[in-house]
């Protein structure tokens, strides 16, 4: 074996896997191309935009931060896990309110709001600003995003059609 | 990719630290800034020696000093009690860092001392908290005041073999803080920012003030307010301190977020609202 390759273990999404990655791989790019994983996206690879955010052992952090190799065995869920058997009520609302056109901000911005209303299910607007301040948008400009997490929020456990009227 | 070769080690003690450090090695905590560094191969150790598995993420109170672990992130100050009563400067300081949840869970205290960087949250909120790092290296462990660590942007007096692996400081429950800091967005690094800290006696005067300005220089700048101790704080007390800060200015920072002469004319205003959140907090 080619002496910058080594064994990566990761439970992602839930399954038990590993991969031969290359050691100066970052986290992001073994997601991507050794797990076929492609719902984190390269972005700016210095964790400005959070394109590439997923959650680490529970915490959410921008996957081009990290060097592939110093996470052996950590528990990895993407964007893919929240869609498990249908859009989660959050996706739903960003589908419903336009809050993305072409995607590459939605791993940073779902989970960001996620993380949020896990601690606060009823954030005002200043709040949901703060909470995806670390990720970019360049389609929408932001407020159709803070809208859609805003109205997820009111109406709770709301169904596509409440948050589409 | 990080285009240069490197040994990944991840030692699970200090000693173990301590003994994979050497001049052409990295030392690697919440990498946030020294894996995108590496990546733009701006460094390129030949070792990269990763502080997690050290156990060093601790915080404790001993005889009333709040002690910290270097791999503590800004989420782990939020999340404290010990933090929230004995610094709360620190919890203020912490909520305001860029980059979201994401970032604060993966920032460490020890990583944004060590780097220095002069636009950090950290290195002055450390000065104005009066903090010693707890360093370790082949002699053993000494501790060192946060404020003479620094030597310049990015240049600390911490030697190729030495560690970071903690950091202690006095209680500063009885004090009232102010923090602010300047920045031009929300997803910016601060232009300026300011700490203050400020204890009344029983008659209401200053018995302990300090004031410390981090991105205006290239280390952080203390500014002496022995001008408005015993007095109370007042204006002229407020007008008072933010001269003796604007006095304390010689070399300021410039950098890409801003030059030096923006730094110089923003360093008064900064330093007032920081002076006038800890003023006003004396009333509660």
């Amino acid at each position: 074996m080619d002496d910058d390759l080594t064994v990566l273990e990761l439970t992602v999404n839930g399954n038990r896997r590993t991969a031969t990655v290359d050691r100066r791989e970052l986290l992001v790019e073994a997601l991507r191309t050794r797990f076929g994983i492609t719902g984190p996206k390269i972005g700016c690879l210095t964790g400005d935009c959070g394109a590439c955010t997923v959650r680490l052992d529970g915490l959410i952090t921008k996957s081009c931060l990290h060097i592939a190799v110093a996470e052996d065995r950590a528990e990895i869920e993407t964007l893919e896990s929240m869609s498990v058997g249908g859009l989660t009520g959050l996706q739903e609302s960003f589908w419903d309110n336009n809050a993305f056109q072409c995607g590459y901000c939605l791993s940073g911005m779902l989970f960001s709001a996620a993380e949020l209303l896990e601690r606060d299910p009823k954030p005002n607007e200043d709040e949901i600003r703060q909470a995806i301040s670390g990720n970019l948008c360049r389609c929408t400009g932001y407020d159709a995003i803070v809208t859609a997490i805003k109205r997820y929020a009111d109406r709770g456990s709301a169904t596509v059609e409440d948050v589409a009227q | 990719m990080i285009p240069t070769r490197f040994e990944y080690l991840a030692p699970r003690s200090v000693a173990g630290l301590v003994a994979a450090l050497d001049e052409e090695s990295r030392l690697l905590a919440g990498g946030t800034w020294v894996v995108p560094e590496m990546g733009r191969a701006e460094s390129r150790p030949r070792r990269v020696v990763d502080l997690r598995r050290a156990g060093l993420a601790r915080i404790s109170v001993e005889r009333s000093r709040l002690c910290l672990g270097a791999m503590c992130t800004y989420s782990d100050l939020l999340a404290s009690e010990d933090v929230a009563r004995y610094a709360p400067l620190l919890r203020t300081m912490a909520t305001g860092v860029t980059g979201g949840a994401a970032l604060r869970n993966q920032a460490t205290i020890g990583g944004s001392v060590a780097a220095a960087r002069p636009q950090s949250d950290v290195p002055a909120a450390f000065v104005a908290l009066r903090a010693v790092a707890v360093v370790s290296g082949p002699a053993g462990t000494h501790r060192v005041p946060v404020a003479e660590l620094f030597l310049g942007a990015g240049r600390t007096t911490l030697a190729a073999d030495e560690v970071i692996t903690g950091f202690e400081m006095p209680s500063s429950r009885t004090s009232t803080h102010g923090y602010v800091k300047l920045k031009r967005g929300g997803s910016s690094w601060p232009i300026a920012t300011a700490a203050t800290l400020l204890r009344l006696d029983d008659a209401g005067r200053c018995e302990d003030a300090c004031l410390v300005l981090g991105g205006v220089e290239e280390v952080p700048l203390t500014v002496d307010l022995t001008a408005i101790l015993g007095r109370p704080p007042g204006d002229e007390e407020l007008d008072a301190a933010v001269t003796q800060a604007t006095a304390a200015l010689s070399a300021p920072w410039t950098d890409v977020l801003a030059p030096g002469d923006y730094r110089a004319t923003v360093t008064a205003p900064v330093a007032r609202r920081a002076l006038t959140m800890a003023w006003a907090n004396t009333g509660e």
